[in-house]
């Protein structure tokens, strides 16, 4: 084991996660440090995305806590965890295509953003110079991806390619600057350059920011081998190995879940 | 209350409960196959019905006398019609808006229903007003044990537990049910494995449309009346009964139609017996509250639709 | 210089339109709005007239307002193209209501006519009993249509799709139900209402201004159009602020937006209260301005022609509304063979837009949170 140097960001103790008599999450131990860059590996359906799905609230955990900045989070609704500092990415898109970039992006902020109906219906003033910051602040995130796109800003989400809908949706996740990222196979769908783009990008804009965690799923191992720290690998919601990527690699039961897989 | 109106409630109820459910049933089979709903199917059973009554007159017309032979013309013709204004709907309206968001079907097949009626109406002489349905089922009452029991009343009632017992057949054990069943299950996969999709779609939506039709004549032949608008009462009456119980659901369907036939009995006598204010006129708004209430404290139905969404 | 020209003819058909009282004075304006409209998209004049609206809306609404003004001004002793010209406003209000629901957040409410019933029961039953100000009892009508819907709150909230539409759905065949049974509030006959009176002006009489006789359904449609411009202005501003943002987001993806912070429950409260407090305030100055409501004017059928009206104007546009109400309630009264065919022409119509042109006749465009600001960011 690795010596723990502060107090883990985020810690699930004795996860377990139950459909049915399906179990997802077995009892599952994470941790992930102020700052690093965490890979969460393992086969399909080994209860990566479940996990993810669990932190952020959208599935209530059979068993087990969840600690997120000392302050248990197990039980909150999605929207306690967003204010808690957690966003995430979809493995499959979900923006809101008939919507403009803007709207997409600026919906990640609604924790800054002030949505009292008074102050939306009657203080238009006061509403405009809240608008004009936040187009200035996604204006920005968006350069920091991609010059084009921010010049995209007033275009409906439908029109933009692959890698630019892939590059919105980390913008709305990163625009509250959040303390915890978790990213879901942002690899999915796109080439290998476009992947090694938009990561380079996302660790460029992690320096900007007060750097944040990530937690990141990935089935793209030059991907993980480049951007994380520390891997976790898991097998029918177990975890199986924990370490650095050269550690994994060689582990005997990470070969194991893999054969046959790759 | 003596036994003898009991008795009439009761049968009335039951006879009430099985027309929803067949029409219900049209819902749930619909819904399965599609994932919609098809909100014409009570107007397509009013057609239905009012297709047995002009061939009521082309019967008479050729001087057809005996009621058995012109019953059985009137239900096969109306089967035949029903089934393929039903195949129709699903052809040129629900088909082409597969991609669509699921409430734009729901609103063409509004409007179609809205067709289908004033159609009926403008169309068929003196339309507006109730049409007479003949009563071709023997009158005769049998005495049992101090309550009169109408033939007719019963035949409708085994005719109707018959013809859903053999749909629930079909469906659990012919081919046909299987490739339903199949379809309901995964579209995709069902074409892969063979299955002509767009013909299995169209005969379900035949088959729930013809069985609703049976619902209608049976309705006309129990109230020997018919009116253009009895479908959309009977429409909103059978989705009600399709979505309490859980829509794709056969057994939900069924158990909808009766609750919402027990539902409104409850409103029409039992209420009214234990608060004197309330008059059974009420019966309509009381049964539709409570499905409201139920549909908000089992927001997918009482038999639960299976769904998980995936993240 | 497009737009002013638009707006002229826009203005003479529907003076024509509103005017014309045969048949073959309604085909004829058919052959000239068909022929205008062929070459105005042969001179790509359409285009740019699309352009131009979008970028001067200002002077779009203001165009507009003139406009009906205008009308008001030319019928001004003609009862029937008034009244007509009232009910499209209010009609066209109650859409607005209905707007936030199904074009924002998504929820379909199958009841709109009832909840326009319960603003005109209410203003009908106020207005007999009591003495309260004519003003307080049309808010009084969209407060009771709002408190009503907050009843459907919970099953509206934990359906969703063909689950939510029963419930709206119910609740029509019940209101209509319930009022026609009911006998204190006339029963199939319906009750009547008396004319709307602010501040000893009784706007049930005609009046004369600058010489010039009016009858008193002006008052209405002035008065109409007031509480019209005053609706579009609220669900302009709900679209264009935060709360439009996230109500779109709930109707198009509830999980991504409730991962980014913004309550489901509270948007969807916010929208159904609020849609239904415009509708049952149309349904109350509607009651007023007839005079007399029964049950028939609020069916589940007069639910889904106001739906119509939503889908044919283009849903989540709320200029759409407009030429929608005016079309699908003038045209019937104009073709008098049509009456009897209104419904089955509803019908069909809104058939072959759902399979031809699901985006109605104004799509919804882009968001613009502020298009009048000097500084518009968006160049």
């Amino acid at each position: 084991m690795i010596p723990v140097s502060d107090e883990p960001l985020l810690r699930a103790e004795k996860l377990t996660m139950r459909f049915g008599g399906l179990v997802a999450l077995d009892a599952l131990d994470i941790e992930v440090r102020p700052r690093e860059i965490l890979g969460l590996l393992g086969p399909n359906g080994s209860g990566k995305t479940t996990f993810f799905n669990v932190v952020t609230g959208l599935y209530a955990a059979s068993s087990g806590t969840i600690t997120f900045e000392g302050r248990n989070i197990s039980g909150l609704s999605p929207q306690a965890v967003y204010q808690a500092g957690i966003t995430r990415t979809f493995q499959r898109s979900r923006l809101s295509l008939s919507l403009s970039v803007f709207d997409n992006v600026a919906v990640g902020n609604s924790r800054m953003l002030d949505h009292g109906i008074i102050h939306n219906l009657f203080c238009r003033k006061a509403l405009l110079a809240e608008y004009e910051r936040t187009v200035e602040q996604v204006r920005t995130l968006l350069a920091t991806f991609n010059a084009a796109l921010a010049g995209k800003l007033f275009h409906s989400a439908a029109g933009l390619s692959m890698i630019d809908r892939r590059r919105v949706e980390i913008c709305r996740a990163l625009i509250s600057e959040p303390r915890l990222l978790l990213l879901d196979e942002p690899s999915a769908g796109m080439t290998h350059d476009e992947t090694a783009e938009l990561m380079d990008d996302i660790m460029h804009v992690r320096e900007k920011l007060a750097p944040f965690s990530v937690v990141i799923i990935e089935h793209e191992m030059n991907v993980i081998q480049r951007t994380t720290e520390r891997c976790v690998v898991l097998n029918y919601g177990k975890k199986i190995a924990e370490g650095s990527y050269a550690e994994i690699t060689v582990n005997a039961d990470v070969r194991a879940a893999y054969l046959g897989q790759e | 209350m003596s036994l003898d109106i009991f008795s009439q409630y009761l049968i009335n109820c039951l006879m009430l409960g099985m027309i929803y459910a067949m029409v219900a049933v049209g819902f749930t089979l619909f819904f399965g196959v599609l994932d919609v709903i098809q909100f014409a199917h009570g107007d397509v059973l009013m057609a239905g019905g009012f297709g047995a009554l002009v061939a009521y007159a082309a019967t008479q017309a050729v001087g057809i006398a005996n009621s058995w032979v012109q019953l059985l013309l009137m239900v096969v013709s109306t089967t035949v019609m029903t089934a393929a204004l039903g195949a129709l709907v699903a052809r040129f309206l629900v088909l082409p808006l597969r991609n669509a968001p699921p409430l734009n079907t729901l609103l063409i097949t509004l409007m179609m229903g809205m067709v289908l009626r004033e159609a009926v109406r403008l169309v068929y002489p003196n339309g507006s007003n109730p049409q007479p349905f003949p009563s071709l089922l023997p009158h005769d009452a049998w005495r049992v044990g101090g309550l009169d029991l109408r033939v007719d009343s019963l035949i409708l009632l085994v005719v109707g537990l018959l013809l859903i017992a053999g749909l629930h057949l079909l469906i659990t054990r012919s081919k046909l049910g299987l490739a339903i069943r199949a379809v309901a299950q995964d579209g995709e996969t069902a074409r892969v494995m063979g299955i002509n999709f767009n013909r299995i779609v169209l005969l379900t939506f035949g088959l729930g449309s013809a069985m609703g039709a049976l619902g209608g004549v049976m309705r006309g032949l129990y109230y020997t009346e018919i009116t253009f608008d009895v479908g959309l009462l009977l429409g909103v009456i059978g989705f009600a009964a399709a979505i309490l119980g859980g829509l794709g659901n056969l057994y939900g369907a069924i158990l909808g139609g009766f609750l919402f036939a027990v539902l409104q009995a409850i409103g029409a006598v039992a209420l009214p017996v234990l608060l004197p204010d309330f008059p059974s006129a009420y019966k309509d708004v009381f049964a539709f509250t409570v499905v409201i209430v139920l549909i908000g404290w089992k927001p997918t139905g009482l038999i639960a639709e299976k769904t998980s969404e995936r993240v | 210089m497009p737009l002013g020209v638009a707006m002229l003819v826009l203005l003479a058909l529907s003076w024509a339109l509103l005017g014309a009282e045969t048949q073959t004075e309604v085909f004829g304006l058919f052959g000239v709005t068909a022929v205008i409209a062929v070459i105005a998209s042969r001179l790509k004049f359409t285009e740019s007239l699309g352009r131009v609206a979008v970028e001067h809306e200002r002077a779009v609404s203001i165009a507009c307002v003139v406009g009906i003004l205008i009308l008001m001004a030319l019928f001004h002793e003609d009862h029937f193209p008034l009244l007509l010209l009232g009910s499209v406003l209010l009609y066209a209000t109650a859409c607005l209501g209905l707007n936030i629901q199904f074009g924002y957040v998504g929820i379909v409410n199958f009841a709109g006519a009832s909840f326009f019933g319960i603003g005109a029961y209410t203003t009908a039953v106020l207005a007999s009993h009591t003495a309260m100000p004519h003003l307080l009892i049309l808010a009084a009508g969209g407060v009771m249509a709002a408190l009503v819907g907050c009843v459907l709150l919970l099953p509206v909230l934990r359906t969703r799709g063909h689950y939510g539409a029963l419930v709206t759905i119910a609740f029509a065949t019940l209101f209509r139900s319930f009022l026609e049974v009911n006998d204190t509030l006339g029963g199939p006959q319906g009750l009547k209402i008396p004319s709307l009176q602010f501040f000893g002006w009784d706007l049930g009489e005609g009046l004369i201004f600058g010489g010039v006789e009016f009858s008193f359904y002006a008052n209405y449609v002035f008065f109409a159009l007031l509480l019209c411009m005053a609706a579009y202005v609220c669900v302009r501003r709900v679209e264009r602020s935060w709360l439009g943002v996230a109500m779109d987001m709930v109707r198009t993806d509830e999980i991504a937006a409730s991962v980014f912070g913004i309550s489901i429950a509270r948007q969807k409260i916010i929208a159904f209260v609020l849609g239904n407090l415009l509708v049952g305030i149309a349904g109350a100055a509607y009651g007023m301005m007839t005079n007399y409501i029964a049950p028939n004017n609020f069916t589940f059928a007069d639910s889904l022609i106001l739906v119509s009206m939503l889908l044919l104007g283009g849903i989540g546009n709320p200029l759409g509304v407009f030429p929608a109400a005016a079309l699908i309630l003038i045209l019937p009264e104009k073709l008098q063979f049509i009456q009897e065919y209104r419904f089955l022409l509803y019908g069909t119509v809104i058939i072959f837009i759902l399979l031809f042109r699901a985006q109605g006749l104004l799509p919804r465009g882009i968001r613009r949170f502020f298009p009048c600001a000097e500084n518009d960011p968006r160049q």
